[in-house]
């Protein structure tokens, strides 16, 4: 049995290394892809992966990159810092000259402090908390809009359709509460009243109570930070209750679902959103090749991801070399990059230089942009 | 027969020590990073072990003493901007007490009680961390500054594989001579029979809580290199599921015997990194083979004869 | 809304959240009461309960339509079939372990939970699975206060069930036995009760009203995932401590006063709702410390 158990661990120890061995081909060249492919936010995860492949399969098939063949390698965050630290040590182990991805934001966080002592360069598709900001060591490049931006984008809306108090409502997890702080710092510098600053446990689903204290503060409107499971239960229960003021919700929360789960609650809520595949022209042709592939219509996340890796092509070949130093220089240098989701250029904090957000608006049963 | 058992098993056990303290010559970082987590789950999971195995109260929230360790030295590093090395003590004096406040109050209950008690106590102290602004909130605390060690920065994945190597040597040697102490006999003993024990003079008490101070405090320990081997840490590392982890760990080897465990903590990390091609269904068949262990060995894996 | 409206709302959230607690406290409190077994994995029983019923009502919408009919006819269809999932769990993971050190039992009925938990979060991949009824929101307007008529559904279905409940347990053979055998097992095995087959039905009763719970979230609430059953799980079985744990009314009245001190604690001055289950898990703690044997509950003296 003794002998039994340590011949187990010797051959696992062993398959360990095997599995992870490097391989250097020549002529070719590895870049890291570090997204969720397990756990609750797979679906999104593996839709990003899908569309960084599909990226990579174009510039391969028109002549790779500096002569070179792109080949890629995943490694699974799983939403989780802990296991995040361990995909990223695997890409960096693996020779990986950059990485595309990064969906949840908790998860990223550990990652960037690993790749900057490696340095190598991340061009983060999704995450989009402004922890990353403040954590990044240079190496880090977000193609998304921030809190901040999205934020902005609420109160235009808020303001606009003539709200004069609101009720936030978040998760208690790194990316909705910090939306959910930055919404009620701006909405009251700009001299508003935020009524109600409330969280939901995750896995809860009777938010009566909450509606109720909700409903009398009076909230002209009332924001959801996270996403979407929680959030379509919240709709759902406020009118419910009876109440018929404004609902709206954060970027997490834009998925078909929300309207399912949802049902005639969901009708009229506003959604702030990054741009998604359905209302961007130059994205027809991606959709369509995705869609002739993979056999399913892109995600929320895939325009990112695709232009994240066609972002990092072009400054490989800006820069003229592998080298890390020169790949973050042209990253840093992006002017007006014409993406297929908006054009990209670089803050002095490495983030997007301008919003992204769009405000859709539920309409018969189906997102809609609203103008 | 049995000296002779004995010797080959010395043998291996000094085999493996070579095999461990070589590694890193030859595996790459990722392996290496693999590694650091095996030796930082033996390192909890014998401390869980000194509660659950040796003084068989089942704790069903020990994450949170690993919790209160990595926020101790996190928050004394970063607010405080406090060296790394001074901050270990301050860790396991938070986890020690922590243990004390836990474990205080709740020693009279029965062992259901107590499993769900330690549980709450566990979402306390997740739940605490994300509501104070000193904890860094839902986002945590990040930009944790790596440590010195003799003037060398330990920014590598050795230097850690190295530093949790030790520390799990150490914890195995303690465990070692706690099981073999008199407080080591008197937990087997309370753990047995706890009328009897204390008819035969045991401050059953007393006894019990030292369980959960010492186990605090491995507990407490290893978080705080979690925290500067992460240099980030949140409050979702500290969930439920985390301490249910550590438990599976102890269980799935054999509750209080140190070899059983160190196995236990192996399965624990290298299953899943193999497995990771099952994508979703790794955990399933965790689940599932955890199942059949009880059932079928409910003293573990390792051999009760050779514990 | 005047103080008094968000009173009587606040009371009308507690009670509905209230009856799913009790419901899912009962199976807690039951084979806890007969075999001394606090079985960890009920809160997943309650979650599959939710799943099958969810199938159930998908296969029978064509005939019988989303409709109450087919909800009805769908929940107990998934009752008796996770009834029955109670009952094989029994069998297979308690029965051979009913010998073994407390410890072991717990860690068994952990493990379960896992394999409950796990094989259905592979199966949907995580994801939050949309019940298909929309009933509506016409209710009952009295002033600000306002219920459904689903709210109104929902909870007398649960009194239902609960009646039902007590009629078996102090009227049939069958409930005698159960109540004899929480007293003294060997005895009852003298006087040529079927211990086991009685333990079985035990299993089957809790298992099939945590179902019948889990499929009424889903009714109510419009969806369902894998870890709807943890949290819930946990405070039904803070519910059972409350009312008494192996006492039937105390579960029921543990569950009411936990939905009533839960839709009130939002409402406490200077506790934020980010502390809210810091303090249902501190009266949780305080309880067990002070007053283990609940409201309800018999003082039984036991060894650890």
């Amino acid at each position: 049995m003794l002998r039994k158990c340590f011949l187990i661990m010797v051959s696992l120890a062993l398959a360990c290394v095997l599995t992870a061995g490097s391989s250097f081909a020549a002529g070719k060249v590895k870049v890291g892809i570090m997204i969720p492919t397990t756990g609750g936010t797979a679906t999104d995860g593996k839709d990003m992966e899908s569309a960084i492949k599909l990226a990579v399969d174009e510039i391969n098939a028109a002549g790779g990159l500096l002569g070179k063949k792109i080949v890629t390698t995943t490694g699974d965050d799983a939403c989780d810092p802990q296991q995040a630290v361990a995909a990223a040590s695997k890409l960096i182990s693996e020779g990986v000259v950059a990485v595309v991805g990064g969906y949840c934001s908790g998860a990223t966080l550990p990652t960037l402090k690993l790749y900057g002592e490696a340095n190598v360069p991340i061009v983060i598709a999704a995450s989009n908390s402004t922890a990353l900001v403040g954590a990044n060591p240079g190496i880090g490049f977000m193609i998304n809009s921030t809190g901040d931006a999205q934020a902005d984008t609420a109160v235009t809306l808020f303001k606009s359709v003539g709200v004069k108090s609101i009720a936030i409502v978040h998760m208690g997890e790194a990316y909705s509460e910090d939306l959910a702080s930055i919404a009620k710092q701006k909405w009251e510098a700009a001299g508003n009243k935020v009524v109600a600053y409330e969280v939901v446990n995750k896995g809860e689903q009777d938010f009566s109570s909450l509606v109720t204290t909700i409903k009398s503060k009076k909230p002209d409107a009332v924001f959801w930070t996270a996403y979407y499971a929680e959030g379509a239960l919240l709709i759902k229960q406020l009118r419910q209750g009876g109440y018929r003021g404004t609902i709206a919700v954060g970027d997490g929360s834009n998925s078909p679902k929300l309207i399912e789960i949802a049902g005639k609650a969901a009708e009229g809520v506003y959604c702030f959103s990054n741009p998604i595949v359905d209302y961007l022209p130059a994205a027809k042709t991606f959709a369509a090749d995705f869609k002739a592939k993979y056999k399913v219509a892109p995600g929320p996340y895939s325009t990112l991801s695709y232009d994240g890796m066609k972002l990092l092509a072009d400054a490989v070949k800006r820069a003229g070399s592998f080298d890390a130093d020169a790949i973050k220089k042209a990253l840093k240098a992006t002017d007006n990059y014409e993406g297929i989701a908006g054009p990209i250029s670089f803050t002095d904090k490495l983030t997007l230089a301008r919003s992204n957000f769009v405000t859709l608006q539920v309409k018969d049963q189906k997102w809609k942009l609203h103008q | 027969m049995l000296a002779k058992n004995k010797i080959k098993l010395n043998n291996i056990y000094a085999l493996l020590v070579v095999v461990v303290l070589a590694m890193p010559l030859v595996a790459n970082n990722y392996v290496l990073n693999t590694f650091s987590d095996v030796w930082f789950y033996v390192i909890v999971c014998l401390g869980l072990n000194i509660v659950v195995g040796y003084a068989g109260l089942l704790d069903l929230g020990y994450a949170a003493f690993f919790a209160v360790g990595a926020y101790t030295t996190a928050i004394l590093t970063t607010t405080f901007g406090m060296n790394f090395w001074l901050t270990i003590p301050f860790a396991m004096l938070f986890a020690a007490l922590s243990g004390v406040i836990i474990g205080g109050p709740t020693l009279r209950l029965r062992s259901d009680y107590l499993a769900i008690v330690t549980l709450g106590f566990g979402e306390i102290v997740r739940l605490t961390a994300r509501n104070l602004d000193i904890t860094g909130g839902s986002s945590g605390i990040y930009g944790i500054e790596r440590p010195f060690f003799f003037g060398i920065e330990m920014n590598g994945n050795i230097h850690f594989y190295y530093a949790f190597l030790l520390l799990a040597f150490l914890a195995i040697f303690v465990s070692y001579r706690l099981q073999y102490s008199r407080l080591g006999r008197a937990w087997q003993y309370v753990r047995e029979d706890e009328d009897a024990a204390e008819a035969m003079g045991i401050n059953r008490v007393r006894v019990k809580l030292s369980a959960y101070v010492i186990g605090a405090v491995f507990g407490g320990v290893a978080g705080s290199f979690f925290a500067v081997k992460m240099t980030a840490i949140s409050p979702e590392t500290f969930m439920f599921t985390q301490s249910i982890l550590i438990l599976l760990g102890v269980v799935i080897g054999g509750m209080g015997k140190i070899p059983g465990v160190v196995c236990g903590a192996f399965i624990l990390v290298l299953f899943p990194e193999i497995f990771r091609f099952v994508g979703d269904m790794r955990l399933l068949a965790f689940a599932v083979i955890m199942l059949i262990i009880m059932l079928k060995r409910p003293q573990g894996l390792w051999p009760s004869r050779l514990g | 809304m005047s103080t008094l409206d968000i009173f009587l709302q606040q009371l009308a959230n507690g009670l509905i959240l209230g009856s799913f607690y009790s419901m899912v406290a009962l199976g807690y409190t039951m084979v806890y009461g007969i075999i001394k077994l606090l079985n960890f994995a009920h809160g997943d029983i309650y979650m599959v309960g939710g799943f099958v019923g969810l199938i159930t009502l998908s296969l029978l919408s064509p005939f019988l339509g989303a409709g109450w009919a087919g909800i009805l006819v769908a929940m107990i269809i998934s009752m008796i079939l996770v009834g029955l999932l109670g009952v094989l769990i029994q069998r297979i993971a308690y029965v051979p372990m009913l010998s073994a050190p407390r410890l072991s039992i717990l860690i068994t009925a952990l493990a379960v939970s896992m394999v409950l938990y796990n094989f259905v979060m592979s199966m949907t991949s995580g994801e939050y699975k949309a019940f298909p009824v929309d009933l509506g929101y016409d209710g009952l307007e009295f002033g600000n206060v306002f219920i459904t008529y689903t709210q109104i559904i929902l909870v007398s279905s649960t009194a239902t069930l609960m009646l039902i409940l007590h009629f078996f347990i102090s009227k049939t053979m069958y409930g005698k036995a159960m109540r004899a055998i929480a007293i003294d097992q060997d005895a009852c095995r003298l006087m040529g009760i079927n211990v086991k087959t009685i333990i079985a039905m035990t299993f089957f009763v809790g298992s099939a009203l945590a179902c019948a719970a889990g499929v009424m979230a889903g009714v109510y609430y419009g969806s369902i995932h894998f870890f709807m059953g943890f949290l819930i799980g946990l405070k039904a079985f803070t519910a059972a401590v409350i009312g008494g744990i192996g006492s039937i009314p105390g579960a029921v009245l543990g569950g009411l006063i936990l939905g009533l001190l839960e839709s009130f604690g939002t409402q406490l001055p200077f506790i934020g709702s980010e502390w809210k289950d810091v303090f249902a898990f501190g009266i949780l703690i305080i309880l067990l410390l002070f007053k283990p044997t609940g409201l309800l509950g018999k003082t039984e003296i036991e060894r650890m």
